[in-house]
């Protein structure tokens, strides 16, 4: 079954059938996981860095935030039995409009804030797709643990 | 027949704005005008009535008890919410089918048309500005040129992409180097054609600052905000990817640090489904 995983959503699978996507990430980043020993997967889509932007925002929905939804998605993978050592990662978003600078470049810091928790928490990322101007849709296939992305209008590729 | 001579026999092909959207905004913007007379008028047309209750029962408004009736969507929703309702529901019928050269599939651009003006609605109240019809109205048809353009943009894509990607421009610049007219230009015409007013054929021109950044006019940089924040949003965003403008002077001339930026942001993903209900409700 297909499970779209929309803006500021998270979600994780142990079903052999699903396959998760998430279309037209802008700025916004997708964290993708997959355990192939267990064969469980995750994808989050957040829009923003940091939960202290609006923490009541946060508690209602954690997936809005870098800070809030990574550890989430980690957590819920784990709780399929999922293991942080076995998994292959992806980022992927992160763009960012022509003369977005400083400060409001928000997909540049979308990206340092997961590479800062990854760096944290001896994450390595797999394959990285992030940055320019463009907008990405990635997939995710639960049996085979298989990662595609499509790139603005490129055709879609495997990882 | 040149490009921009085929373009602009193409708007006919649209369906022209039902005459009751320019009506209802006409009377919202006059503050003498009593809620009873647009109430009367909405009440009358069936084309829009039916659609509006199923609208105003989506889960956007939240609402515990159902409405049945033009009389209960004021009392319940206030009248400023059903003008807008009404524009959106006369804009939607051109908004459909897939925007193939722009990669757009069935909805995408009407998504991105629903959630720009909901943008830019916010966006007014949060900034003070109080013609809230006219943004909202604005950033709901400004990408209504990409409608007629996505057949040419198709057809040209190579030579836009390579100006875009090779040359630095932005994908509208690039549109009109290479089509000699650009969405925003488009959607004007369209604008003018139907019998908008001139204020609003202004700010559809100018949704994307094509002369850069115009600080006097906050009606402007409402609508261009609202524009910047979809498309960061990827809500909208085809093959032309983010390769627009940003202008930050226009965030300052509306009083917006980055923080706040992030906030707007915050704010319409905290209400993303409901939109998307909204959206499912026509």
């Amino acid at each position: 079954m297909k499970v779209i995983v929309g803006v500021s959503d998270m979600k994780v699978s142990a079903k052999p059938g699903d396959e998760l996507v998430t279309y037209s990430l802008g700025s916004c980043i997708g964290v993708v996981i997959y355990d192939p020993v267990v064969k469980v997967g995750g994808m989050l889509h957040y829009m923003l860095p940091e939960s202290s932007l609006d923490e009541e925002k946060a508690k209602r929905n954690p997936y809005m935030f870098a800070d809030t939804g990574i550890p989430a998605l980690f957590k819920a993978s784990y709780a399929l039995g999922a293991q942080k050592q076995r998994m292959k990662v992806l980022i992927a978003g992160g763009a960012q409009i022509l003369d977005q600078q400083g400060f409001f470049n928000i997909g540049k810091r979308n990206h340092m804030a997961v590479k800062k928790m990854f760096f944290r928490n001896n994450v390595i990322a797999t394959y990285e797709d992030v940055g320019g101007n463009v907008n990405r849709t990635v997939r995710l296939d639960i049996l085979s643990g298989d990662m595609h992305i499509k790139v603005g209008g490129e055709g879609e590729r495997k990882l | 027949m040149s490009a921009i001579a085929e373009l602009i026999r193409e708007i006919d092909s649209l369906k022209p704005m039902p005459q009751i959207a320019q009506q209802v905004m006409a009377l919202a913007q006059d503050s003498r005008t009593d809620t009873e007379k647009i109430a009367n008028l909405i009440r009358f047309d069936p084309y829009i009535t039916g659609d509006l209750l199923k609208m105003c029962n989506s889960a956007y408004f939240a609402r515990s008890r159902s409405i049945d009736s033009v009389h209960d969507a004021i009392n319940i929703l206030g009248m400023d919410r059903l003008v807008d309702l009404v524009v959106m529901k006369c804009g939607a019928v051109n908004f459909a089918g897939e925007q193939r050269g722009y990669g757009l599939d069935e909805g995408a651009l009407w998504k991105k048309a629903v959630s720009c003006a909901i943008i830019a609605r916010d966006l007014a109240i949060r900034v003070g500005f109080s013609d809230r019809h006219l943004v909202f109205t604005a950033a709901l048809l400004k990408d209504i040129g990409k409608v007629i353009l996505s057949r040419f943009v198709g057809e040209r894509f190579e030579r836009i992409q390579h100006l875009v990607a090779e040359e630095g421009y932005s994908f509208r610049e690039a549109e009109k180097k290479i089509l000699g007219v650009d969405q925003s230009e488009l959607a004007a015409i369209v604008a003018k054609k139907w019998g908008l007013s001139a204020r609003l054929q202004t700010l559809i021109r100018n949704s994307h600052m094509p002369e850069g950044p115009v600080f006097s006019d906050a009606a402007a940089n409402v609508v261009y905000v609202a524009d910047q924040v979809c498309i960061m949003l990827g809500i909208g965003v085809g093959v032309d990817g983010l390769a627009y403008r940003f202008h930050r002077e226009v965030l300052g001339a509306l009083g917006l640090t980055a923080r706040d930026l992030q906030q707007v942001i915050a704010g319409f993903g905290d209400k993303i489904r409901e939109v998307e209900d909204l959206i499912g409700s026509f």
